[in-house]
This record gives structure tokens, C-alpha cells and sequence, in this order.
């Protein structure tokens, strides 16, 4: 169903702006693997922060975050049912304005910018804990050499925090050039991810339990007020005015918030489910809540249960000393049994968090380039930031400002990674904290229809009071204020951070303003947008069978020329579409027609209208919003019915490459669905051409000399006289199809891998076979009797 | 005099706390008995 808004004047240049993301939709399943790989990240470190702030105690707390967890997420399905392309932002602005929706951004972007430093200096702490460890082992079997004791002055060791640093830098780095390039985020890799995490889970879980039975265990202390052992940094400014033990006495209550607020960062990461909302297959609220629930129980069970495992395991001696910042692997060295398998547990470990906690160091820079730019947008962050890299299209200016301020901040924290913990909480409890205020303001202020609201609510006089919303803001809101009081370098740290954002967002969106009326009363001169909920032929006014154009770069549309110079456009209809790609992150916020098509847009549809003015041919003109521009382009061709795209050669993917992951994405697509041409034109002006889906192919000289002798053969067989050559090709498909199904698949993948090698390599076997077959039993050249030739 | 302001500001924190907790706990157990029933299917989808 499409819908239409301004009327045509004839002097303006048409331009249909779809209104809806062409995403490809995921299960729930792989909707929660995408969270968990942020939200799981935190077991690695959550539990050793906690621990050092407010004692042994700490795991009883982690696991009442946990529990609490639970209801910020029935808060976050409320918001998603609401806003199907929420995030904090949105829903922020909707109901409390555009200032506090700049603070609640600025906020994320702190949660976003510690979330890198975090993951990788925590990464770095597990992988430098296990290298030391082994050379321990190694050292006590006599395995060092003495010249090395020599140079260390003793059993040779890394230095943990500045090795850490380094590693984390190096993760960053790295994700900062695969971003620059732009990284395809594929919900498989998260899928894996979770698949082994789990693995290590269920054997962490099982050889924990087994060694309660065998070894005994250390009891975790109750979370009651005179449990609580605070340090000096845990109580922030609170330590110039109360004595540090006696304030859990003081206030029975307060001391159990300040613990729970130290503890909160162990469901960082729950935001991540507005982000996959949107991409969620139907029915979309049902699979919401199951991904929550999967969410839910898992990190619970894995967050929750190593924490109390590790108090209940590691002995007290060495578990904040040694263990602090890795105490997955100090579970793992702590198990009942012989020490190299427990070696072998651990490497597995720091695998896994190596895994888990990179994937979170590149999470962060797409979720921060992603909310950087949605605002830049809405006209609150300089245009300047969103200038698309030359060679690779991406928004490359914001990932550097984003990976220069992680830089900064792994530096700045010396491999510390309960200072960056601490600050980490910040922006991870105001960005819930404002989350839940604005669902709150929006019960009373949009009285419409939700798919879900969080539970129980009660009427009064005609009033509906929403009592477990209520409640968990007044959580949120307690722990984020008492946060404020105890965590004097988050709040520091996230203040200035936060004000300063806050500051650029104001100061560029007043500059902007002006820019923005005349840059809008430009495009109303010159473009007519139409807004389209769905890609279709009817408002686009084309015919079936045309040739779709996707554009990108401004500065080579060689291709669109080479089209149009082609192209009788009174026989065939030519459509020029860009696809406006928002990563994971940003699909999660809507845009408006006028944002979807600004600066950069207008300036690439103006030098497209400028060459089919030049050639004299007419063109209609489209912008789709995707989360990648394979996707959109075949979803697009799809919709439109057309025969033939015709693209320009891409500068990272060869021609091959191109059409490999066009044809990925046509796969995609649910059937009905038609073959169309791919069509890459190369800056010389040569042409490769490529079918998508499937299609009779493109045989070798030597194939056809083979399947001609074989039928030859096969025809002098009594009874098979009238057999065509298809029959020959539909016998030798089954039998590869039974083969590669059993025991001769390795085989015929090994004869495939040399072959894709060299391809040419493989001619002479086949006509060497050709020629045997010929030999044994010679034959007059003849042709199929039924016309059938080939 | 500050010691007392820093006191009744703690108090209200207590409070605000206290509440919430026990409300979420509330929200944890329906939205947990929803969670059983849209895990085994037998939930209807509701629009208020």
C-alpha cells in the first residue's frame, strides 16, 4: 500500500523516497544472539568490578541485577511494541523534547564509547593472564631456559595492564579500518558466537557442579548491610563525609543501593534489543518477547551463576589479587581435576572472551556511528561528519572521532579496567534511566494503541497509574542518582563528557538551522519528493521489464552514462536508485522523507538528472532505506520487475565478487521471485554480464565435446536410441547430487577446490576423458535426432 | 546541617528504592507468567 502527500508540478524532478528499510528479517533466535554478544560480554568483568567495590558479597547483587533485568526489559518490549523504530533517541524525543533527548544521546554515546575501551582492555587482561599463567606452569617443569629468568629478573611475565592496553588498541584499530571499509554484520557470526559461548557455559556449569561435589565450596555472604566492605573509590564522594565501613550501618538500605548500583553494569547491553527490533520476522511482538526471554534467562544464567560460582570456587587469596579482572579463567584454573585439562578449560575461555569481547569493541563503533549518525540527521551534528569516504562510501569521519575518543580513553585508563568499569556504568544507567522516564511521560501524553505494556496497571478514577513502570524508573532512577554520589570518576568522566556533546549538538544544530532553510527551500525548487511506504511500479509510473541503476558516488557515474547511451528509454525505462544505508544501530531510528534525501542525495540525483539532460533521455529517479546495499538492490529490482541492473565497478569487489553478493541477496528474497541480469560496466567501458538466480550455464567447449560423446556412447545402447542430451546432464546431476550427499563428498570437494583454482587446469583431464571414450568406441560425427542439439 | 540534608536526600533514595524493588519484583513475576504462556503458545496477543 503506498501513500502519496505533495502534489506534481511539472517543473520539478520527481523523486520517490521510500519510507520502509529493505531489511532482510532474522528469527528471534539470532535477534537474541546480536544482544547477547553485547549483554553476555559483561560476565567477563562485571562480577571482579563489583567485588573489589563492595566485597565478597558482590555476586548476590550481580544476580539481583540479573533478576532486575528482567523488568527493564518488559520496559524495552513496551518501547519496541510502541516505536518499531526505536532506540533511545527517538523515543526520548518524543516525549520529553529535543534538549533532553540531546543529553539522554549524549549519554548512549558515553555507554557506546566506554563499551570499546572496556571489551578490549578486559580481552587483553584474559589472553596476558593466560600467557603468564602458562609460563608459570612452564617455569615450575624447569622449561625456561635460565638466560631467560635472566632477562626478567625471575619467572619471565608480561605486564598485564599495559599488555591489555596494547591488545585493546590493536582490536580497535583493527575494527576502525573494517569499519572504514564497511564491515558486513552478519547475524551467522553472532549465531556462532553465542553457539560456542554456550559450550563453554554448559561445560563451566557442569565441572563447576561437579567440583561443589567433590572440592566443597566457600559460602557466598548474604547481601545484608553489615556484609558490605566498601573501598575508598566505591564510595566516590561520599568518602569525605561518612567513615567507609559504617556507612552500610548507617543507612541498612542505602548500602544495599550503592552495592546494586555498583553491580548495574552487569546488564549493559540490554539497549542492543531496540537495535534488532526492527529487524525481527513476523509475528514481531511475539518474537520480541521470546529473544527477550532467551535474553533474559542466559545472561542470567551465565552472568548471574559464574558470579557466585566464582566467589563460591576461587579461594578469597587469590581471587581479587590475582583473578580480579579475569575471573572466568580463574573458575576455570579452580576446577576439580588434573591442571593441564584445567589449562586446556581456560584457553577455551579466553578464546571465547576473545571472541565475545572483540565483537564488543567493534559493536560499540557501529552503535556509536550509528547514533551519531541519526542525529547528524536531524540536522544536530554538521554535515561534515556524514561526507561519505571516496573509496568505500562509509562515514568515515565519525568513525575516526569515535575510535580517537576510544583511544584516548584506553590510554587514559591504563589497562585499569575497574576505572573504565565504573565510568562504563555511567552512561549505561542513564541511558535506561531516561529510557524508562520517557515510556513513563508517554503513558499519560499518547493515550493510542500499544502492543504491550509493562505490568500491572491500575485505574483510578479513569486514570491509569502504571505501577511497574513506575517502579523500575524509581529503580533506575535511584541507582542512577546514587551512582552520581559513589562513582566520582564516571561522574566526572560522564558529566563533562555528556555536557561537552550536549554543547557540539546545540552549537551545530543552531549553525545548521540557516543552512538547513536554504538547503530545503533548494530542494523544494528543484526535487519533488514523494513518500512511499513500499517500492512499487505504480508510483514510480514504470513499466515491467526496465533497467534499475543503483548509485552511490557522485564522482563515478560512468555507468548511468553508459545506460543511457544504450538505452532507447521511450522502449525501456531507466531507474536511478541510491540505497540510504543505515547500519545496525541506526536502522532502529526513522527517517523522515526530507532526511532521507539531503545534502549528499541531492547532490548525487542533481549530477544523475544533469547527465540524462545531457544525453536527452528521461529517468525516474528512487531512494530505499537498507541495511545494506545488496539487499536493496535485489529486494528493489524485485519489486519493480526489472530485467536488468546495471552497476559500476565497485573499488574493494571484483566484478565476480559483486555478483556473488547481489545473487546472496536475491536468495534472500521469498519466492515467487524472477531471474534478472546483472550488468557491471568498468571505467574502460567493458561489460560483464552476470545472470542472478538460477540459469542454464555458460558451457566450455570441452564440456560440450565431453556430454556429446557420452550421449554418442549412450545411444548405441539398445533401447536408448532416442536419448537427448539433457537426459545424459539430468543423469550425471543425480548421481553427483547422491555422491556429494555421501561418501564421496570429500573427494568431489577437493576436485571443486582445484578446479575453482584453475579453472583451466581441469580442460585437459576432460578432453583427455573425451578422447578415451572417443577411442574405445569410435563414431561418425552426428547430431540429436529431435532438433535436439546443443 | 549539610550531614542532615545528605541524610533526608538518603532517606528519599531509600524510599524510592525500596518501592521500586518491590514493584519490579511484581513486574518480574507477571511478565515471567506471560513469558511461560508465550514460550508454550498458549498467549493470544493483546492490544490495550
Amino acid at each position: 500500500m503506498s501513500t502519496f502527500q505533495t502534489p506534481s508540478p511539472a517543473n520539478r524532478v520527481r523523486i520517490v523516497v521510500a519510507t520502509s528499510v529493505m531489511l532482510t528479517f532474522i528469527s528471534y533466535w539470532r535477534a537474541a544472539a546480536i544482544v547477547l554478544n553485547d549483554l553476555a560480554s559483561s560476565a567477563f568483568y562485571a562480577c571482579g568490578i563489583a567485588e573489589q567495590a563492595v566485597g565478597k558479597s558482590a555476586p548476590w547483587f550481580i544476580v539481583g541485577v540479573m533478576l532486575f533485568s528482567f523488568a527493564v526489559r518488559a520496559v524495552y518490549v513496551e518501547s519496541c511494541s510502541m516505536f518499531v523504530r526505536g532506540g533511545v533517541y527517538k523515543v526520548v524525543k518524543e516525549a520529553l523534547g529535543g534538549t533532553l533527548a540531546k543529553f539522554s544521546v549524549s549519554a548512549l554515546m558515553f555507554d557506546y564509547i566506554l563499551t570499546g575501551p572496556i571489551s578490549g582492555v578486559s580481552a587483553g587482561q584474559y589472553i596476558v593472564g593466560l600467557i603468564n599463567e602458562t609460563i608459570a606452569t612452564a617455569d615450575t617443569h624447569g622449561w625456561i631456559p635460565r638466560a631467560v629468568h635472566g632477562l626478567f629478573h625471575g619467572t619471565p611475565h608480561l605486564n598485564v595492564d599495559l599488555t591489555s592496553v596494547v591488545f585493546a588498541l590493536a582490536v580497535t584499530i583493527y575494527y576502525w579500518w573494517e569499519n572504514t571499509k564497511g564491515i558486513h554484520e552478519s547475524s551467522e557470526k553472532a549465531l556462532r558466537v553465542m553457539q560456542i559461548t554456550t559450550v563453554m557455559v554448559v561445560i563451566l556449569l557442569a565441572w563447576s557442579a561437579l567440583t561443589l561435589f567433590k572440592s566443597g565450596y566457600n559460602p557466598v555472604p548474604l547481601p545484608i548491610p553489615e556484609n558490605l566492605h566498601f573501598s575508598k573509590e566505591s564510595l566516590g564522594f561520599l568518602h569525605h563525609s561518612f567513615p567507609e565501613q559504617s556507612i552500610g550501618k548507617m543507612f541498612g538500605l542505602l548500602g544495599i543501593l550503592i552495592a546494586f548500583g555498583h553491580s548495574v553494569l552487569a546488564m549493559s547491553g540490554e539497549e542492543s534489543l531496540a537495535q534488532v527490533n526492527r529487524e525481527l520476522a513476523h509475528p514481531k511482538l511475539k518474537n520480541l518477547k521470546k529473544a527477550a526471554i532467551v535474553i533474559a534467562i542466559y545472561s542470567f544464567v551465565f552472568t548471574g551463576l559464574s558470579a557466585l560460582l566464582s566467589v563460591m570456587l576461587i579461594p578469597d587469596a587469590v581471587r581479587v589479587p590475582v583473578y580480579k579482572d579475569n575471573l572466568i579463567s580463574g573458575l576455570a584454573m579452580y576446577m576439580w581435576g588434573p591442571l593441564l585439562l584445567r589449562l586446556i578449560f581456560r584457553a577455551f575461555v579466553v578464546v571465547v572472551g576473545f571472541l565475545i569481547l572483540s565483537g564488543a569493541v567493534n559493536t560499540a563503533i557501529i552503535g556509536s556511528n550509528g547514533v551519531l549518525n541519526r542525529v547528524s540527521e536531524d540536522g544536530v551534528l554538521a554535515d561534515w561528519f556524514r561526507f561519505p569516504h571516496r573509496k568505500y562510501g562509509t562515514t568515515s569521519r565519525i568513525i575516526n572521532l569515535v575510535v580517537i575518543l576510544q583511544i584516548v580513553t584506553i590510554l587514559a585508563s591504563r589497562g585499569d579496567v575497574y576505572v573504565l568499569g565504573e565510568a562504563y556504568a555511567f552512561g549505561v544507567i542513564w541511558s535506561f534511566t531516561f529510557n524508562s522516564l520517557s515510556m513513563l511521560v508517554l503513558r499519560f501524553k499518547y493515550k493510542g494503541v500499544r502492543g504491550w505494556k509493562v505490568p500491572p496497571n491500575i485505574t483510578i478514577g479513569g486514570t491509569e497509574i502504571p505501577i511497574g513502570l513506575l517502579s523500575v524508573f524509581l529503580v533506575l532512577l535511584s541507582t542512577a542518582l546514587i551512582n552520581l554520589a559513589t562513582k566520582s570518576v564516571a561522574t566526572v568522566a560522564g558529566v563533562s563528557f555528556s555536557i561537552v556533546f550536549f554543547v557540539i549538538f546545540t552549537a551545530s544544530e543552531h549553525a545548521n538551522r540557516k543552512k538547513y532553510a536554504l538547503s530545503k527551500q533548494q530542494m523544494k525548487d528543484h526535487f519533488q519528493l514523494l513518500q512511499s511506504d513500499t517500492v512499487e511500479r505504480a508510483p514510480l509510473g514504470i513499466r515491467a521489464n526496465n533497467l534499475l541503476v543503483p548509485v552511490r558516488d557522485y564522482n563515478t557515474l560512468n555507468h548511468l552514462r553508459w545506460v543511457l547511451e544504450h538505452t532507447d528509454t521511450r522502449e525501456q525505462d531507466v531507474i536511478v536508485m541510491t540505497a540510504r544505508v543505515s547500519q545496525f544501530g541506526t536502522a532502529a531510528y526513522g527517517l523522515s522523507a526530507e532526511q532521507m534525501f539531503d545534502d549528499y542525495e541531492q547532490t548525487l540525483f542533481t549530477r544523475a538528472v544533469s547527465i540524462a539532460e545531457s544525453v536527452g533521455k528521461k529517468v525516474s529517479l528512487l531512494v530505499v532505506p537498507a541495511r545494506d546495499s545488496w539487499s536493496a538492490i535485489a529486494q528493489t529490482a524485485h519489486n519493480l520487475e526489472s530485467s536488468t541492473v546495471v552497476a559500476g565497478l565497485s573499488s574493494k569487489m571484483t566484478p565476480a565478487e559483486q555478483a556473488f553478493a547481489l545473487g546472496t541477496a536475491w536468495e534472500a528474497i521469498p519466492e515467487p521471485k524472477e531471474q534478472f541480469v546483472l550488468q557491471i560496466i568498468r571505467p574502460d567501458g567493458i561489460v560483464d554480464t552476470f545472470r542472478i538466480g538460477p540459469h542454464t550455464p555458460t558451457m566450455k567447449n570441452e564440456d560440450v565435446v565431453l556430454l556429446h560423446r557420452l550421449w554418442l556412447n549412450v545411444t548405441r545402447e539398445p533401447g536408448l536410441e532416442n536419448i537427448h542430451h539433457h537426459d545424459i546432464l539430468t543423469e550425471a546431476l543425480t548421481r553427483f547430487a547422491r555422491d556429494f550427499g555421501a561418501r564421496e563428498h570429500t573427494e568431489i570437494v577437493k576436485d571443486l577446490q582445484r578446479h575453482r583454482v584453475d579453472s583451466n587446469a581441469t580442460a585437459p583431464q576432460v578432453r583427455r576423458i573425451a578422447d578415451q571414450i572417443a577411442t574405445v568406441q569410435p563414431e561418425p560425427t552426428r547430431t540429436e535426432r529431435d532438433g535436439d542439439a546443443e | 546541617m549539610s550531614l542532615k540534608i545528605a541524610a533526608v536526600l538518603a532517606r528519599i533514595l531509600e524510599i524510592m528504592f525500596a518501592v521500586g524493588i518491590v514493584g519490579s519484583t511484581v513486574v518480574l513475576v507477571l511478565s515471567g507468567i506471560e513469558d511461560i504462556k508465550t514460550l508454550f503458545g498458549g498467549e493470544d496477543e493483546h492490544h490495550s
